[in-house]
């Protein structure tokens, strides 16, 4: 029998806030929140919130992970709409009225030729046109209202997600996977940096901002900290919680506190200098169940998406592609499997409760066809928040790393539950390219 | 070059001072039970083979017999650590009871690889398999599979215990084998459960890296099963068990920088690498 321990909620609520990634305090004490929605591809939307708490402006419409919105001069509100790989502008009564995807005659083409690819973020600029973060196409670059390019910066980026202009008109870049922050002008030199490119220094920044004292604020996303960094490269200040939170991005208020997107406790913060958390908004319940025990391992229930039933696939960070295909001739039973076919990641998984301390063994039969990255069996654990336990994926307990072609291979490991945490995300997962079938799941304590 | 030579009298002692640290987990161990609840568990292998002599050690030392001791027969085993058992047992005089899930073994014909249909089982087994999840009507004899471990390992480790009455028992883990061990206590209880009896487990070698245990074998002329010689690091069912570097002793490879357990493993360090690149999450 099936045991679930927490049935989840309809997934896409408008106004559950899953996973907010860009905030920012607007001049009538409003918060605007992006959140990208959640780990099925749901619920993706721009939230305003007073600051009591209550919503009172929201657009959904359409956005597939949508990394940022920011309210312009003309009210307005611009949204980066990142799996989409699009722009739009939308009015307070939610008409469209600029679409980034009708730029090149309809093709979404931009005057250099070239198409946005996974934007993360976009700016108003000073002249009305918009700095993009365009993340998969490592740079970023000024665009006016029609796809022309005005401004081009795209040495050496590796998957920067924030660029934002500074006072005197330099671009401050958080270069993510180069793990350094740097402050460009407008000749495209390098006018100051932050980050040697060790982990230990900056791991996957995320953002940063110029503060009034020209100290430099930087969201240091893997090392779940917010740092303030002097001119010289000095530490001066540092914001960490008790528990593991990714930090997205983080705003400065006029009062001089900071506004922190945290994706692990599914809120928004607002923090003071000596640390308090002096207003939070979280609305978030979660979607997926929790069951008692590994549900339908062996992959006999269908769901009504024809997908097995009681797992998810996870598409959140499969870039918009991935699905589930089924290896129908395998005797005794059909045996599922994912088909993918570029960057980023994909899984299905479910969530099971577990107690920490426990030792599980987990393990099935996996198969792969033509993997270009890695396909395994893995998994998260998360605390009684919601938030993973772990900074980064690959520090996660998995099975073997199967790359190729490789036929039904037996795959046992064994994990002791990290304390807090309160359930385990068994996933299936694939990244890159090719397919990963599985059978025979099973999960048990020892 | 021979294990001993390699040992410089600097290293020795270090290693000594490492045996010490377990040698006091084997003596708390014995204050905290009696002989008879005390059980070890020894496969033939490097790891719970120190394990064995650490506690003999001790026993020696306090002039009593060695607990008794299991060792699995899968179905699937090594001549040479069949012989070396063999030869250990009789050395060392050890209370050796080989312990089978034979009911598994007749159904499979005591053939690898051959069907084992669930309703030829008797409903011990069936009933494991059915607290497992387990739901097909039948599974291949295989001691690596998920099934066949649990059967093979886990469940006659089970009936050990409960036959015996065993309350301790002495386990060869390290925390450098697997990351899964990193948080591994030296005393760990487990609370009875779904046929598992209530028990501690007893991981006296918990702290020694694979080097600082060829180290002290070498230091020590601890005797070892002669595959390590071959190039095997890792030894488990025959059929899987996959020698690393051909001819190059176990204690002569890259220890540190390398998977103790590799084979059709790829390289996980490179893995890691690229899924870094890929840039998600």
């Amino acid at each position: 029998m099936t045991e679930i321990i927490s049935s989840g909620t309809k997934r896409g609520i408008p106004g559950n806030i899953e996973m907010p990634l860009a905030v920012e305090r607007l001049p009538n004490g409003h918060t605007l929140i992006a959140d990208a929605g959640d780990e099925a591809g749901f619920g993706s939307e721009i939230v305003e919130v007073d600051p009591v708490g209550n919503i009172v402006w929201n657009y959904n419409e359409g956005l597939r992970f949508a990394h940022s919105g920011r309210r312009l001069k003309n009210g307005n509100t611009l949204i980066t709409d990142t799996t989409n790989n699009r722009l739009i502008e939308v009015t307070p009564d939610k008409k469209i009225v600029m679409n980034s995807d009708e730029w090149g005659s309809g093709t979404g083409k931009l005057s250099d030729g070239s198409h946005l690819h996974y934007p993360n973020e976009a700016f108003e600029l000073e002249d009305r046109t918009f700095l993009v973060t365009d993340r998969n196409n490592d740079r970023c670059i000024q665009v006016d209202r029609n796809g022309k390019v005005i401004w081009a910066f795209e040495k050496e980026l590796q998957h920067p997600h924030n660029a934002n202009a500074l006072p005197n008109g330099n671009i401050l870049i958080a270069d993510s996977d180069g793990n350094r922050i740097l402050e460009i002008n407008r000749k495209k030199e390098v006018i100051w940096s932050y980050g040697d490119g060790s982990k230990e220094t900056l791991w996957w920044p995320r953002s940063g901002i110029r503060l009034k004292n020209g100290n430099t604020l930087v969201t240091d996303s893997k090392n779940h900290r917010i740092i303030e960094v002097s001119p010289h490269g000095k530490l001066v200040w540092i914001f960490q919680t008790e528990h593991v939170d990714k930090f997205y991005i983080t705003q400065a208020t006029k009062e001089d506190s900071f506004l922190i997107a945290c994706t692990g406790h599914h809120q928004v913060i607002e923090v003071d200098r000596a640390g308090n958390i002096v207003w939070l908004f979280r609305n978030y319940r979660r979607p997926a169940p929790i069951f008692a025990r590994l549900a339908n391992g062996f992959f006999k229930e269908l769901g009504d998406d024809g997908n097995p039933l009681h797992w998810v696939l996870a598409t959140r960070l499969s870039e918009g592609g991935g699905k589930v295909v089924w290896l129908n001739n395998h005797k005794p039973s059909s045996c599922p499997g994912l088909e993918f076919d570029r960057p980023g990641t994909l899984f299905l998984q479910q969530d099971i409760a577990v107690k920490p301390g426990s030792t599980y063994r987990i393990g099935g039969d996996i198969k792969t066809i033509d993997v270009k990255g890695t396909a395994c069996l893995m998994v998260d654990f998360f605390d009684s928040y919601g938030a993973s336990l772990y900074r980064d994926i690959t520090l996660m307990p998995s099975g073997e790393f199967f790359t190729g072609t490789i036929d039904w291979t037996h795959d046992i490991f064994e994990v002791r539950v990290p304390p807090r945490a309160t359930y385990a995300e068994l996933r299936v997962s694939i990244n890159n390219s090719g397919k990963v079938f599985v059978r025979n799941i099973m999960m048990n304590l020892i | 070059m021979a294990l001993d030579k390699l040992i410089s009298e600097k290293r020795k002692r270090q290693c000594a001072k490492l045996i010490e640290i377990s040698k006091d987990i084997v003596r708390q161990a014995f204050d905290k039970f009696k002989l008879e609840e005390l059980g070890i568990t020894w496969t033939g292998g490097k790891d719970s083979g120190l394990t064995l002599w650490i506690i003999r050690q001790v026993c020696q030392e306090k002039g009593i017999s060695l607990p008794k001791t299991m060792i699995i027969g899968e179905g699937d085993e090594f001549e040479e650590i069949e012989q070396f058992v063999e030869r250990i047992k009789k050395e060392w005089n050890v209370p050796l009871e080989i312990c089978r899930n034979e009911d598994i073994l007749k159904a499979a014909n005591y053939r690898l690889n051959a069907l084992v249909k669930v309703k030829d089982l008797n409903e011990r087994n069936r009933e494991e398999l059915e607290r497992l999840g387990f739901e097909e009507d039948e599974f291949p004899f295989e001691a690596e599979s998920y099934v066949g471990n649990h059967l093979m390992k886990t469940v006659v480790f089970n009936q050990f215990l409960e036959r015996n009455r065993i309350k301790g028992i002495f386990q060869g883990l390290r925390w450098d084998e697997h990351p899964a061990r990193f948080n591994d206590p030296y005393f760990e209880f487990k609370e009875g459960g779904d046929l598992m009896p209530e028990h501690t487990r007893i991981r006296p070698i918990l702290h020694f890296t694979e080097k600082d245990l060829w180290d002290t074998y070498g230091g020590f002329n601890i005797p070892y099963c002669v595959l390590y010689e071959r190039g095997y690091r890792s030894l488990g069912a025959k059929t899987t068990s996959q020698i690393s570097m051909e001819g190059v002793p176990a204690w002569e490879q890259d220890l540190e920088n390398t998977e103790e357990r590799a084979g059709r493993r790829q390289d996980k360090e490179k893995a890691m690498e690229r899924m870094r690149k890929l840039g998600y999450m």
